[in-house]
Parts: structure tokens; C-alpha cells; sequence
């Protein structure tokens, strides 16, 4: 759905059902250079299992208009707000990349008020190298294209996909254009900035899933298996693909969110 | 882990990796309509497009799969489908975009079943076409009106083989937020890859080169995902509601595929035209060859012209990399492997000189199909259009004297030593 947020056009995924406040809500919370495309085989899964679902497009991504957020902090304080204007209350935040570091900060803004925090491909830290950094603002087509390749496990390279008929490069590249061109560096730069994350993590009192990625080149397992170290209790799953775990094994996922949100009160 | 494969290793692997069960190095073949479900909610969350998956094959089969995903990352599109043939691809595109009141624009030298599809089935259902040269982009500027939906031509047209000034016509389209819409069959993504040039949409028939051998009909979509299909008054059949699955916006819930989401939701279920499995795996073990053979095939056709270029029974030939041919220059530019193995040529002697040539070749095969590893020969005036005066067959841009040869991969010697039988026969026909 449309709506018009801070004066901006701005839109929401709604997984195909209308959004219900006396609902649990899952609101999914894309990466860097993405949208609430990410979240296609997770978005109408879980509005058809009956849980009220948003995957906002942030500022400058995908259907949003505005300008892009320019700190992890900026974003959780528009989600926030969003919340509150959408007046949401019982809502879990899955983030993705980007998406996790924004968690952790709603999360702090709202004094563990959530319902439960699901990191996927997550880390407390997401620094990026000088040359994409520089590449994005450049030419962030070329830095999509570099981002999707990198990010995805081998059914990138040899076009296996779950959803039949669809390829995970072509794919990606296409939904990362959709994004207005200097979404990116603002979203690669919130993440190389932000350094509140050990301390965020640490804070976590509400229940906590995380689902790394065995060859994530983008937030290596290594420090996926760091963060969830820093959380107290967090249930924590590793499969075997690359970065883009939504759309590298969506049925894997869904089903380990499924059982996480089934354990809920 | 990236080693982003090239042309060559995709046409091998992409859309396959060995399953640990059986280790299974070729594609296999999933001979089955249909499919176990796990539980109750995998069939609802299949049947709702929740997630991807098989529920019956007419909608999707794993086999077909591999090669659709094999298709997108050849062209470097965000998904494929494929399907009964080339014109079934080209049918479920245009009906998928297009709704009575609609207006196409299109080349007017094209395949006969491309043409008559728009020319006298679709005016049947309320969308009209304007025909329009497809070397001129102008003219296909000019012929854009507000309910235009999109235009369609064949890069390499057949069989007149005009060249689309691919990169031009994608501006155009582009600027007036309209999908082009190209064939490319004759080109095949070994010698030119329509989305780096700005197309949206690709139909294939991979009955020809892409299978390559002559066994099996087959078609397929390609979609770029590079068009925005947003403005939900012109595109309502993809951006507006849906009549099922709780009225879905394919744009809005699945972005750069909402074309091929569309096509599976409406037009593999309602009107059907599946491929079945076990082409699938021909049109596969195809493509897993197709540079190998797109590049004999090119040089085979170099060789070719050069034989009926200067051959004295050789009236004209007409190849987009002869200098001669009007569209040449386009063709160095989009087209730099060449642009293809059909040959065009006119024998000395019109009508009966042609019958003469096709009766007496031995090697090269008699029929109507073209992009055979095989080569292969029609002559329109003694059979498709022998019902035709040589005037109006000249109204349509062929010649009575015309032959249209599909170069296979033989040896060359074998070939031109064929040929030469052939034009024996003519110069005693002639004297
Ligand atoms: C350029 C072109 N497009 C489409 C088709 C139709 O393909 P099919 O026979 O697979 O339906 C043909 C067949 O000759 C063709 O030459």
C-alpha cells in the first residue's frame, strides 16, 4: 500500500493481505541498495498465515519517494515513527544486511519493546571497503551489479532457484535499479559508520532469532557467529548459501521463522 | 564465491547442479504432471504464490525450469518461461500486456504466424496493429499512440532479414514507457544479447538454434526486468488487480518478474500451452553446444556467401554482413559475430530455376524449418507462396526466383559441391 509519511510518497508490502492492527506484525526491514523486493517469498508466506506484514520501502527505495535515510540511527527513527503512525504495537522486526543494524537501533529507541528481534545474514557491525564505498557514489549500477554477484552463494553463479524460471542475478540487479541512484551510498556509509552495535546487541532483553549464512561474503559467518555471541539467548541457525538467504532458500527460512514466531507468547 | 561464469560454462551448467541423492550430472528428466505436496499449507502457499515451487506441470516443471533459468542467464534477464513454441512465447506476451482497445506497433517484415498472429487474429479480440518498417525507427516513433502497449519486431527479420536497429528503437520505446518486445530467434543469445541493448522482453522459438538439432518445438519468454510497469492505467493487466489470488499487483509484490508471475498465473494456467519435460531436455542438450555451433554456423555462411557471391548462376544474395545489404552497418555495429546463418539468394531463372535447384540438391534438406545443425532449403515460389503471381509475391518482398537457405554445419566442400549439383540442374533447365 501507498501512504504519505513525512511528505513523502511512501510504500509498504503488505504480502498481498490488508494490514490488521489487532494482529501480530512482522516488519521486515530490507539491506543495503534493496527494497521490500528482498522479501518476496517471505512477505505473502507470512500475510497468509495470518500475521500483519510490512515490508516498507524505505526512503529512495524501490516504490518511496524522499531522501535517503543517512544513518543506521535516521532509519530506525523513521521506522519508528512509522510504527507509531501505522499505530503498531505487537510487532517482531526481521531485518536483512542493513535491516539487522536498523533493528538493533529500533530496538534500543523502544527500550525492548518489541515483540522479538530475528536477524538474518546479520552482523553488529557492517563496515564496507573504501573502493564499493566509492564505486556506489560513482556508479551505483556497476556497485549493484558487483553486490549481487558477491552476495550470492553458487545458485547465483548457476542460476538455481527455488522459484522456477527466475534468475537470482538478473533478479537483483533489477530490483537494486529500482532504488533512486544515491540510496546506496547513503545505506553503504550508515552501515561502514555505525558502531553502536556491540553495545545494542548486548541490550537485547526481548527473544532473538538469527539465521547466518554459511558463505556470505557481505556479513561473513565469522562475525554473524561474533554478534550472536553478544546476545543473550539468541536461537541461531547457519544454512548453507550466500548473502541473499530470502531468495537463496526461502523455504528454509520461512520455516525457521515459522517455528521462532510459533514459540512466541 | 562468485566467479561469474562465462557464455560458454552457462550454456553447459546454468539451471543444473548435481542433486546429492543422485549425483545426476545431466539434467534429468521430471516426467510427471504433478507433484506431492508436504502438508495442506505447501499446497495453499504454492497455489497463493507465496513461494516458489511445482504444483503441476502445466504451470511449472523442474526440467522445463533448468532450461528457463538456463535462457535467463544466457540473456541476462530476471526470469523466463518456457513454452509449447515460438509462437505460443509470442502469443502469452502480447495477450498478457495487450486488452481489447489496445494498440500494437510492429515490423512489417516478419515470420508469416508473427505477422498474421496481429495482423488478423488479435483485430478479433480488439487489438489492432500498425506495421511499420523495422529499419526505421522514425517511422515506429510515429506510429506510438496513447494506448500503444508495446512493439514488437525480430532482430533479424525473417525472412527478408532487415536488421532492427535495436539500441535506437529501445530509446524510443523507453522514452514513451512502452516494452519492446523482440524476437530472437535468429540471433540467439550467442550473437547478441537484446537487454544490453535496451530491449525489455524476449520471445524465442528454440525449436531452431537454441535446440539446434530439428527434434523439438519449443518457445520461450525472457524478461529483463528493466521495465517499469507501474502506471497502473496503461498496464492494468500487470500493476492493477489480478482476478485471483486476493487481486495481486504482480508489479508491486514481485518487481522485475511481474511479467513472467503474470504469464504463469494467467496464461500457463488459463490457455496452457506447456512445454513438455522430455523437449525440455532435447532443447537443453541444445543449447549446452550452442556457441560451439553458432560459431561453424557463421563461419559456414561467410564461406557460403563468398560461394554464391560470385557464382554465374547467382542472380542476388542478400546477407546483413554483405556489404550490399541495406542494413549492413547496423548489423556490424549490434550484431559483431555475424548476424546469423540464414542466407537469402535468387537463382538465374525465376520461378522454375528455383524448383529446379531445390529438386536437385541431395545433401541439403528440403523443408520448412530454418537453424538446424542440419542445412536446409525452401523455395517459397514453388511452395508456401507457389499460389501467388511473381507481382504479388514481389508485394510481399519476396521474389519468385528467391531461396532461402538455413547454412548447417557440414563440410563446407560438401556443401557448396551440393549446390553445384543443384545449379547443373538450373543450366539445363536454362538452355
Ligand atoms: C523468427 C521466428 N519466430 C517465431 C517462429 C515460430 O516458432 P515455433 O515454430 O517454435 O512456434 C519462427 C518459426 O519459423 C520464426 O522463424
Amino acid at each position: 500500500m501507498i501512504i504519505n509519511f513525512k511528505g513523502a510518497k511512501t510504500y509498504l508490502g503488505t504480502g498481498g493481505k490488508s494490514l490488521d492492527i489487532n494482529k501480530r506484525t512482522l516488519c521486515f526491514l530490507h539491506g543495503s541498495g534493496q527494497n521490500h523486493l528482498s522479501f518476496i517469498q517471505q512477505a505473502r508466506f507470512f500475510a497468509y498465515k495470518g500475521y500483519s506484514v510490512i515490508v516498507p520501502d524505505m526512503p529512495a527505495h524501490g516504490f518511496s519517494d524522499g531522501n535517503p535515510c543517512k544513518s543506521i540511527k535516521e532509519n530506525a527513527e523513521w521506522i519508528n515513527d512509522l510504527l507509531v503512525k501505522l499505530n503498531l504495537k505487537d510487532v517482531v522486526v526481521i531485518g536483512h544486511s542493513q535491516g539487522c543494524l536498523v533493528a538493533l537501533e529500533l530496538n534500543r529507541i523502544l527500550k525492548n519493546s518489541l515483540e522479538a528481534l530475528i536477524f538474518v545474514a546479520g552482523s553488529n557491525e557492517i563496515p564496507v571497503n573504501q573502493f564499493l564505498l566509492d564505486l556506489s557514489k560513482e556508479n551505483p549500477q556497476k556497485a549493484s551489479q558487483m553486490m549481487v554477484t558477491w552476495g550470492h552463494g553458487i545458485d547465483g553463479d548457476m542460476s538455481i532457484n527455488k522459484w522456477p524460471g527466475h534468475s537470482h542475478y538478473g533478479e537483483g540487479n533489477n530490483i537494486m535499479c529500482m532504488n533512486k541512484p544515491k540510496a546506496l551510498n547513503c545505506d553503504l556509509n550508515s552501515c561502514n559508520d555505525y558502531s553502536d552495535g556491540i553495545y545494542a546487541a548486548k541490550n537485547i532483553k526481548v527473544p532473538a532469532l538469527a539465521v547466518l549464512a554459511r558463505n556470505d561474503q557481505m556479513t561473513p559467518l565469522k562475525s554473524g557467529l561474533k554478534f550472536v555471541e553478544l546476545i543473550e539467548n539468541c536461537e541461531t541457525h547457519i544454512l548453507d548459501c550466500g548473502h541473499f538467504l530470502p531468495s537463496e532458500r526461502p523455504m528454509e527460512l520461512n520455516s525457521i521463522i515459522n517455528s521462532f514466531l510459533s514459540k512466541l507468547k | 564465491m562468485s566467479e561469474n561464469y562465462k557464455f560458454d560454462t552457462l550454456s553447459l551448467h546454468a539451471g543444473h547442479i548435481p542433486d546429492k541423492e543422485t549425483g545426476s550430472r545431466a539434467v534429468p528428466i521430471y516426467q510427471t504432471t504433478s507433484y506431492v505436496f508436504n502438508s495442506t499449507e505447501e499446497a495453499a502457499s504454492l497455489y497463493n504464490m507465496e513461494v516458489g515451487g511445482h504444483l503441476y506441470t502445466r504451470i511449472s516443471n523442474p526440467t522445463v525450469a533448468a532450461l528457463e533459468q538456463r535462457l535467463a542467464a544466457l540473456e541476462g534477464g530476471a526470469s523466463a518461461l518456457a513454452c509449447s513454441s515460438g509462437m505460443a512465447a509470442m502469443h502469452l506476451v502480447v495477450s498478457a500486456i495487450c486488452s481489447s482497445g489496445d494498440h500494437i506497433v510492429a515490423s512489417s517484415k516478419m515470420y508469416g504466424a508473427n505477422i498474421n498472429l496481429l495482423q488478423h487474429t488479435m483485430p478479433r479480440f480488439g487489438v489492432n496493429t500498425d506495421f511499420v518498417n523495422p529499419n526505421d525507427p522514425e517511422a515506429i516513433k510515429s506510429a506510438i499512440k496513447p494506448n500503444t502497449k508495446l512493439v514488437f519486431g525480430e532482430v533479424i527479420g525473417n525472412p527478408g532479414l532487415d536488421i532492427m536497429d535495436v539500441p535506437e528503437i529501445a530509446k524510443i520505446c523507453n522514452s514513451k514507457n512502452i516494452p519492446l518486445v523482440l524476437d530472437a530467434t535468429f540471433n540467439t543469445p550467442y550473437l547478441m544479447q537484446p537487454f544490453k541493448h535496451g530491449a525489455n522482453i524476449i520471445v524465442h522459438s528454440l525449436t531452431k538454434w537454441l535446440g539446434g538439432h530439428g527434434i523439438a518445438i519449443g518457445g520461450a519468454i525472457v524478461n529483463g526486468g528493466n521495465f517499469d510497469w507501474g502506471d497502473k492505467d496503461k498496464f492494468p493487466t500487470i500493476s492493477g488487480p489480478h482476478f485471483a489470488l486476493g487481486g495481486i499487483s504482480f508489479w508491486e509484490e514481485f518487481g522485475p518478474s511481474a511479467l513472467i508471475a503474470k504469464i504463469r498465473a494467467e496464461g500457463m494456467y488459463n490457455f496452457g500451452p506447456s512445454l513438455s519435460p522430455t523437449n525440455a531436455f532435447h532443447l537443453m542438450q541444445g543449447i549446452e553446444t550452442l556457441p560451439l555451433r553458432m560459431k561453424k554456423h557463421i563461419e559456414n555462411t561467410h564461406s557460403i556467401l563468398d560461394f554464391l557471391v560470385n557464382h554465374e548462376m547467382v542472380e542476388w544474395v542478400k546477407h546483413p554482413d554483405l556489404e550490399t545489404h541495406p542494413d549492413h552497418e547496423v548489423a556490424k555495429r549490434i550484431l559483431p559475430k555475424g548476424s546469423g546463418s540464414i542466407v537469402v539468394f535468387g537463382i538465374k531463372g525465376g520461378r522454375e530455376a528455383g524448383k529446379a535447384f531445390i529438386e536437385s540438391v541431395q545433401l541439403a534438406s528440403h523443408l520448412a524449418n530454418v537453424g538446424d545443425a542440419k542445412t536446409l532449403l525452401i523455395h517459397p515460389g514453388s511452395t508456401t507462396h507457389s499460389h501467388l503471381s511473381s507481382e504479388a509475391m514481389k508485394e510481399g518482398g519476396l521474389t519468385d526466383d528467391m531461396i532461402r537457405l538455413s547454412v548447417g554445419l557440414e563440410d563446407i566442400n560438401d556443401i557448396t559441391k551440393d549446390f553445384e549439383r543443384g545449379f547443373k540442374a538450373v543450366k539445363k533447365l536454362n538452355k
